[in-house]
């Protein structure tokens, strides 16, 4: 079969295929293996350690209080320097206006400051400013937000956003950056995004590249580039959309959500937003099929199948049960990003509290 | 076409076990299986000129984060995700915001200079697949540019088998619609 040739290159050739193949195979990687032992700063994997060592010496804790006390003594000596400059953090910059780290004003002629972990950075009406660490991303704060750093471990970076908005960029590895608010826990999955928390608490997430996770009480929603998402305070996550998707569509995907209403109304939701879902609402689609009634989710799998099909191995019996492998191989082929990724860093994450007031 | 065996799961967990322990020579080894992979995810987004100094970026960038990988079976996903986020880095430091998100248009391809038919041929296919939809760019290109197999990309990235050959045969409906686009364009 033609198919298989694409598939494997087995079966009949398709002669179109083959002549893709001969014209862009130009294009194909040919360069030469770097040398990697030139390559410095690799970190090799940590070995557990023992407390009480063979070579355990006295001297060595002599050596070790002596370090303490001089430490401590320094330490106390600094106090009257304000803490925006001590210690490790991240690099704040100063945007506009007079933006504040604790009681530290980054005024113009201040230079760039230090978000400590535990800190908090403070904007006005009329300041900006921005966070930057070179192996994780950059974060922009705009006017009247209050952010503080809980974590800043290797491979684990943790704000939590009061209120405000944040633009993020970040390339650290998946599910290392990690954002809390007041109604989800937002988690980096390789992305661009905005995120706005208001005085209620409530939040909304636009993503502009690559794709984000949120998550609060077990219920999680996936953003990808292009679509937005609601959350709010106790509610969690509302189901993410397009932003293109048609405003009938949004609103009855906001009553579905966060409104409290009867299984008729909801029945009568659920029939707008199957009939208004285009090719790009399949994502959203996805994501109602565990949110919807036992009752509604087969009409909405239908819906969903025929505006994108699901992989061979997907089952409509397996999807109408909520098999988590079926659902999660069903998003996969949307080609938004690999669920596995949150499955895997989500176990790390969710085992923080949320450090939020 | 040349067909590539897939890696067994258990030998590759070694190779990567190895190089995370700071054997340089089994990371070369990942190189040698992987280089096509984050070659071809780096064509589907960046200018063709920027690729080749991006593949190196991204090994350097892996070989000094392996440390953080948590589960070495997934090195293919967790790779491939270093080198889109990379391409991200690319745009984020080239382009103005407002068009990262935007498909690459055959202008902003940057195409090689095309000295005959054939070469313009294949940098007019080429700018069509890129400017194709982001789900099936990357399959295809995987597929007609780096001559990976449909099961090689799957084993590579980490997707399924279904999500690769759903992605592939939509990914190649469309490129023969928008190739037939073109030709009667030009006609």
């Amino acid at each position: 079969m033609k198919d298989d040739y694409l598939w494997d290159g087995s079966g009949e050739p398709d002669p179109e295929v083959q002549k893709l193949e001969k014209a862009l195979g130009r294009y194909r990687h040919n360069q030469p293996e770097p040398n990697f032992n030139q390559v410095e700063e690799i970190r090799p994997v940590k070995q557990p350690k023992r407390f009480f060592r063979s070579r355990f010496s006295f001297q060595l804790v002599a050596v070790a209080a002596t370090v303490l006390i001089a430490a401590t003594a320094f330490y106390f000596l600094r106090l009257p320097v304000p803490a925006a400059d001590s210690g490790p953090g991240w690099d704040v910059a100063r945007l506009e206006g007079t933006p504040r780290i604790g009681w530290h004003s980054l005024g113009e002629k201040s230079g760039p400051g230090k978000l400590g972990i535990g800190q908090t950075l403070v904007t006005d009406g009329s300041s900006r400013a921005s966070i930057t660490l070179d192996e994780t991303g950059s974060v922009e704060v705009d006017a009247s937000s209050r952010l503080r750093l809980v974590i800043s471990a290797p491979g684990h970076k943790r704000l939590s956003l009061e209120r405000g908005t944040i633009h993020a960029f970040i390339w650290a590895p998946p599910g290392e950056f990690v954002v809390d608010t007041p109604s989800a826990v937002v988690v980096d999955l390789g992305c661009k995004y905005t995120l706005h928390v208001d005085d209620s608490g409530a939040g909304l997430l636009r993503t502009t590249m690559g794709w984000v996770g949120f998550k609060l009480n077990g219920h999680e929603s996936f953003i990808p580039a292009g679509a937005v998402c609601k959350t709010r305070p106790k509610i969690g996550p509302g189901t993410p959309y397009m932003e293109d998707a048609s405003t009938a569509f949004q609103e009855a995907l906001s009553r579905f959500d966060f409104e409290s209403i009867s299984p008729a109304e909801r029945n009568a939701l659920v029939g707008i937003l199957l009939t208004d879902a285009r090719e790009n609402d399949a994502m959203t689609l996805w994501h109602l099929l565990s949110r919807v009634s036992d009752a509604d989710r087969p009409s909405v799998y239908d819906r969903l199948a025929a505006l994108s099909p699901p992989p061979t191995d997907v089952t409509r019996e397996g999807i109408l049960r909520l098999d988590r492998k079926m659902l999660d191989a069903w998003w996969s082929s949307f080609g938004f990003g690999d669920i596995y990724l949150w499955r895997t860093y989500e176990r790390d994450w969710s085992q923080d509290k949320p450090n939020t007031k | 076409m040349t067909v590539w065996p897939v890696t067994e799961p258990r030998e590759e967990d070694a190779l990567v076990s190895a190089a995370r322990g700071g054997d340089r020579a089994a990371f070369g080894r990942l190189y040698d299986r992987y280089a096509r992979m984050v070659h071809g995810i780096l064509l589907a987004r960046v200018p063709p000129r920027e690729v080749d100094d991006l593949v190196q970026e991204v090994f350097l960038r892996a070989l000094r984060q392996l440390h953080s990988l948590r589960d070495i079976s997934r090195f293919g996903a967790w790779l491939g995700t270093i080198t889109r986020n990379r391409a991200n880095d690319y745009f984020r430091k080239s382009i103005p915001d407002e068009k990262v998100t935007e498909p690459v248009s055959e202008d902003q391809a940057d195409i090689r200079p095309a000295n005959d038919a054939s070469e313009q041929e294949a940098a007019v296919i080429l700018a069509v697949v890129r400017a194709l939809p982001e789900p099936y760019r990357e399959p295809l290109i995987l597929r007609l540019v780096e001559g990976m197999t449909g099961p090689e990309i799957a084993a590579r990235t980490g997707l399924t088998h279904g999500s690769v050959r759903v992605n592939l045969y939509r990914g190649m409906q469309l490129l023969r619609e928008k190739l037939g686009e073109a030709v009667k364009g030009a006609s």
